[in-house]
């Protein structure tokens, strides 16, 4: 019986194992590095170049900024300039620069004080 | 004479500006069901799981294009959409001029 549970918990770790290696993490600095081609609409860090068409990146949400990514190579989001930009891009550079935007100081927020 | 035409100049022009100027105070109105996910911090969107974006301070037009696809059921989030389908194109443009006013302090 406990050798069941131990195998169990050692199947489950080896999971999270495989897991961790499929979505590894992004990397801030790599995802700065990949970011030149942003810049342009986006701004250095992500707070935008005061064009109110562009979202800015700044402090969003890295998970989200990652989805949004995906969506726009899947062709779930629809934009000419961004379809480009996502068409080389692999899920490591789509991790790293949703790392690199999230960690940037900006003025989004959520709405928990406007409730 | 003079004075009439200036009126009704001045007349269609505040007409127009009425038209043009997005209402913040109504944006702020029809973004009370907004909070319901994003005013939750780190609230998580389910299949995919991915925290929903932060909304306050994000840029006008880019939330107007936002909104306004999917009303037109461009961008295909189910919730989104349902709320998209809901509102006029000046609804959608006085919601964006609220949000894009409230920019966080840093």
């Amino acid at each position: 019986m406990k050798f069941r549970t131990s195998l169990v918990a050692a199947c489950a770790l080896a999971l999270m194992g495989l897991q961790s290696t499929a979505f590894a993490k992004g990397d801030a600095e790599r995802g700065r590095e990949k970011s030149q081609v942003c810049q342009a609409c986006h701004g250095v860090d992500g707070n935008g170049i005061g064009d109110p068409q562009y979202p800015l990146l700044a402090g969003q949400y890295e998970d989200y900024l990652a989805y949004a990514l995906r969506a726009y190579q899947k062709g779930d989001r629809q934009n000419a300039i961004m379809q480009g930009f996502v068409a080389t891009l692999t899920e490591q550079d789509i991790e790293d620069l949703a790392a690199y935007y999230a960690g940037q100081k900006g003025q989004l927020g959520d709405l928990s004080h406007y409730r | 004479m003079k004075l009439i035409p200036l009126i009704l100049a001045t007349g269609a022009l505040s007409v127009a500006a009425t038209a043009q100027a997005a209402d913040t105070e109504a944006g702020r109105v029809l973004a009370y069901t907004c909070t319901g996910c994003h005013g939750i911090p780190g609230y998580t969107n389910a299949y995919p799981n991915y925290r929903v974006p932060k909304i306050a301070g994000q840029n006008r037009d880019y939330l107007v294009a936002a909104l306004t696809a999917y009303n037109k059921g461009e961008r295909r989030h189910p919730t989104m959409r349902a709320q998209g389908e809901s509102l006029s194109a000046e609804d959608i443009d006085n919601i964006a001029s609220y949000l894009a006013s409230l920019r966080e302090a840093q």
